[in-house]
């Protein structure tokens, strides 16, 4: 095999990771090393947070309409337990943009919920 | 018909409720203030945004705690140095700030973050009914405890016009 002189494949390997680490602190956004090191630990926290979104998202949507409902004289509990015995399947994504977007079209869908 | 357009002025607005601390226990008022200050009421919340709400609490020298606690609940802090711990009963320091006991309860029910220090800056305590926010206060909010009317309330005329049960109980 010929003699092989590292420099350009590691360059360029290098300067991927640079590219990524683009904007970090530092070290982290300059040097090969430290940048290598914060990209592991950000890849770590993306792949958890994708998972970790859902119920971030599912949580806030809760305090939300719950929030909503309160102004109803009703809360969160009451509510959904309306909904599901009215056969009401919107789901809490779309009621809590309800809450803001069309306050008139929530408001019925209380008035919904409380009915026996 | 849902549009970005419902939003009025009114709903990014930092509003100031007025809420009267007479005969109102200390824990359960400073919950529903706790609440309106991180804005939790609001279909707007977000965690990252202070959504929160200024409220004048008055009269807080006039707030209740239950059972023997003016004697027994201790608030205590280390000084740092050795043997440095200081204990005051809720007694005594209602006796030297009487909004204190209040501010450290509506403080221990804030979530713990960078929010907290800018969200107990919205909160304006004062001991009595004289307070300089009247100007801003957008609403006034009842208490979380029923305030019910004591004898003194009543006139002399419905003290004596009430039914005597007592006395025709008292010849049996």
């Amino acid at each position: 095999v010929p003699r092989v002189k590292r420099g350009v494949t590691k360059h360029a390997r290098h300067k991927k990771i640079l590219k990524a680490a683009k904007g970090y602190q530092a070290s982290s956004g300059r040097n090969y090393k430290w940048a290598k090191e914060a990209l592991m630990h950000a890849w770590s926290h993306a792949y958890r947070h994708r998972r970790q979104r859902k119920g971030d998202f599912r949580r806030l949507w809760i305090i939300r309409i719950g929030a909503a409902c309160r102004q109803h004289d009703t809360n969160y509990s009451q509510f959904m337990h309306g909904l599901t015995a009215a056969g009401i399947e919107i789901d809490r994504k779309m009621l809590a943009d309800m809450a803001v977007r069309d306050p008139a079209a929530f408001e019925r869908l209380v008035a919904l919920a409380k009915t026996d | 018909m849902a549009s970005k357009l419902s939003h009025s002025i009114g709903t990014h607005t930092r509003l100031w409720y007025l809420i009267d601390a007479r005969h109102q226990v200390v824990g359960r008022l400073a919950s529903m203030v706790a609440l309106l200050l991180q804005g939790k009421n609001k279909p707007i919340y977000h965690p990252s945004v202070d959504t929160g709400d200024h409220v004048v609490v008055i009269n807080t020298g006039h707030a209740v705690l239950t059972g023997s606690k003016w004697d027994k609940k201790l608030y205590r802090h280390h000084t740092g140095y050795p043997g440095g711990l200081k204990e005051i009963v809720a007694k005594q320091l209602h006796q030297k700030n009487p909004t204190m006991i209040l501010r450290r309860a509506v403080n221990g029910m804030l979530p713990k973050n960078l929010q907290r220090k800018h969200r107990m800056r919205r909160l304006h305590l004062y001991p009595d009914s004289a307070h300089s926010h009247a100007l801003n206060i957008t609403h006034q909010l009842p208490g979380p405890c029923p305030v019910f009317k004591t004898l003194s309330d009543y006139s002399s005329e419905e003290i004596t016009s009430f039914p005597d049960i007592v006395t025709r109980i008292s010849h049996l």
